[in-house]
């Protein structure tokens, strides 16, 4: 393959890749405290709608960014009542979230927007000058946009956060013996609604990555799975930081990839590329499920000593 | 017991309400008309109960599958699934005369259940989490309609992306004049009834309920944890396929883009708000085609956006679940 398509084919996957990852580190994080939020399509949405709202009406990605976090939290927030304080199902309570974050977008779009749509303030790829004229290395790594850099950034600092300091260990410990957690003194419930609230807004803000700094405009339903790509993104990068975000890449990878073979091959049906990446998502599950080490306390909700 | 249902009742109403307030409708009155053209009129209530078949027997696999505590997402992907299998075979009974329907449904309940089946073999075998699968499934199911509706089963006329139409032999027949309300319907309520049977008075149905209550103590009973889940998939995703070949046979005459988007979702609303029990389901699909019906036509008559349908449903969903957490706390404290 030549250099230019190769760089072209990497700098693509990293833009694309970064919407999942950016929702799948917060995930994680709410995956190792316990609790398993399914409802990250839903809030991607929101998220994504939010961010466009907020950049359109201000002018500015970061305001769009910034709502979209905002209305995460709010999700996240609604998703962690009921999963932590009531002690609900968790997974039929992230269900309702994809239909409310469905809902609520779709809803509050054509109220705003929709009759007029109009161009996004979007985070613009970065100029570095030199650098991102190198051959290859230049457009993938010195290319991108602000926010892939501030993703990569975010899972190096929970990598830290998650392996070397106490309240990533209260965070495992959550997720793995809740009991034990407790009896050290740790509020578990406390714990895992911060998780879950981070989470939460980190899904919003991987929607707000779709929105404004990838697609460049809102298009109702327009997450189209990724959210629940970015729950396999989880599994397959094992919990870790660093992992899930490779998975996420190697997700991008598939989608740009995809996006190329309906070129190259116009007589294969198009169809057929756009299942890759859900057929990979598939496959990463089947292959990674066994030796997968789920945190032991997942989907259980903790009654503490405390509230009886 | 009386107080959380007040409030998440008050919540399910109120939540919608401020959304059409922020909309510029006056939510007593958008109200009113919801339910006057459901079920005032018989053009909306016959499509209510439309709109209630599908949703009733993909509900019914839900409940199968959840009642094992298998959460089968893939609600979508197997109705595309069984649907297309259908019309690709449905040339194969055409001289058959009236058994030519009843395999029709049959092949369709076949292909749902295939791909039911190999997610519940790729959850016993690999231990691969359903949800993400099934989901992942939806989108691929989608695609390869989008696919043959532009390929090897485009109508040969070749101009319009869908399927030739299903000759009248195979059509489920309209059981009411001037309206558009099918054979399906009698079909969704038998199996409600016998699936009812299944699940309360059959071994299946016992096996499935202590699967789901615990796996480790399901095979200490010599219950075979593998193969109960992948029978209860099979069936699941039959009905879903079931569903399917009902929606083409009894609606739409034919595959083409969309045909039956979104019903997954909304089935598992429905099976469980009836606390998946199948003979309770007629009764909640109902409920979540007034919303269907009732938002599409909120939507002409006064021009409410139509996703107010997903913020009234997610609304509901959260409303129930905080109503059964609330009471089962109760029940603890009271212990």
């Amino acid at each position: 393959m030549d250099a230019l398509l190769l760089a072209g084919l990497l700098a693509a996957g990293v833009r694309l890749a970064m919407s999942i990852g950016i929702a799948a580190l917060g995930e994680m994080v709410g995956q190792r405290s316990g609790v398993l939020n399914v409802g990250v399509e839903g809030i991607m949405l929101l998220g994504a709608f939010l961010a466009a709202l907020g950049a359109v009406s201000t002018g500015s990605p970061w305001a769009g960014l910034a709502l979209a976090c905002l209305g995460g939290l709010l999700l996240g927030a609604l998703h962690g009542w009921f999963a932590i304080v009531l002690r609900a199902d968790q997974i039929v309570s992230g269900i309702a979230i994809v239909v409310l974050g469905l809902g609520l977008s779709s809803f509050l779009f054509r109220l705003t927007m929709g009759k007029a749509p109009s161009a996004l303030p979007a985070f613009r790829a970065l100029d570095m000058g030199a650098l991102s004229k190198l051959p290859i290395v230049g457009p993938v790594l010195f290319g991108q946009n602000i926010l892939a850099y501030l993703t990569v950034v975010a899972a190096l600092s929970l990598w830290f956060v998650m392996s070397r300091t106490p309240l990533g260990l209260a965070i495992r410990a959550c997720g793995e013996n809740p009991e034990a957690a407790e009896a050290d003194g740790i509020n578990v419930n406390a714990v895992r609604f911060g998780c879950v609230l981070f989470g939460g807004a980190m899904a919003g803000m991987g929607g707000a990555y779709l929105a404004i700094a990838q697609i460049n405009s809102f298009v109702e339903n327009m997450v189209v799975g990724r959210g629940f790509i970015a729950i396999a993104c989880v599994v397959f990068g094992r919990w870790h930081p660093l992992g899930t975000l490779a998975a996420a890449v190697g997700f991008g990878l598939t989608e740009a990839a995809q996006i190329r073979l309906q070129i190259w091959y116009p007589d294969v049906p198009y169809q057929f590329f756009v299942m890759l990446p859900y057929l990979l998502a598939i496959g990463a599950l089947v292959f990674m499920a066994r030796t997968a080490a789920l945190p032991r306390a997942i989907g259980r909700a903790f009654v503490s000593d405390r509230s009886l | 017991m009386i107080r959380p249902l007040v409030i998440a009742v008050i919540a399910a109403i109120a939540v919608p309400s401020g959304f059409l307030w922020l909309a510029g409708k006056p939510p007593l009155a958008t109200w009113g008309a919801l339910l006057a053209y459901t079920l005032g009129t018989w053009n909306g209530f016959s499509d209510v109960l439309v709109h209630a078949i599908p949703l009733t027997l993909i509900g019914i696999g839900v409940a199968v599958a959840f009642r094992a505590e298998i959460f089968n997402v893939g609600g979508d992907g197997q109705l595309i699934c069984g649907a297309v299998l259908a019309v690709a075979l449905a040339p194969m009974f055409g001289a058959l005369g009236w058994t030519a329907l009843l395999l029709f449904l049959f092949t369709g309940a076949i292909g749902g259940g295939a791909l039911g089946g190999l997610v519940g073999w790729l959850r016993a075998r690999f231990g691969a989490n359903e949800i993400i699968v099934t989901i992942m499934m939806n989108y691929v199911a989608l695609q390869l309609l989008t696919w043959v509706i532009r390929g090897p089963l485009q109508d040969p006329m070749r101009i319009f992306p869908r399927s030739y139409e299903l000759p009248v032999a195979m059509q489920l027949p309209i059981i009411a004049a001037g309206t558009r309300l099918h054979a399906g319907l009698i079909l969704a309520l038998l199996a409600a009834g016998v699936m009812q049977i299944v699940m309360s008075r059959m071994a299946f149905g016992f096996r499935l309920a202590v699967l789901g209550e615990n796996a480790n103590a399901a095979s200490y009973a010599g219950i075979s944890v593998g193969r109960t889940t992948v029978t209860a998939m099979v069936l699941s995703g039959g009905f879903a396929g079931l569903a399917g070949a009902v929606e083409i046979a009894g609606v739409h005459l034919r595959l083409q883009d969309n045909f039956a988007a979104g019903f997954g979702l909304e089935a598992i609303a429905v099976a469980l708000m009836a606390k998946l029990h199948p003979i309770a389901i007629p009764i909640t699909a109902l409920l979540f085609g007034i919303f269907f019906v009732g938002s599409s036509a909120l939507q002409r008559q006064m021009s409410v956006p139509f996703p107010l349908v997903w913020i009234i449903e997610g609304v509901v969903i959260l409303a129930f679940l905080g109503f059964g957490a609330a009471a089962a706390r109760r029940a603890i404290r009271t212990i």
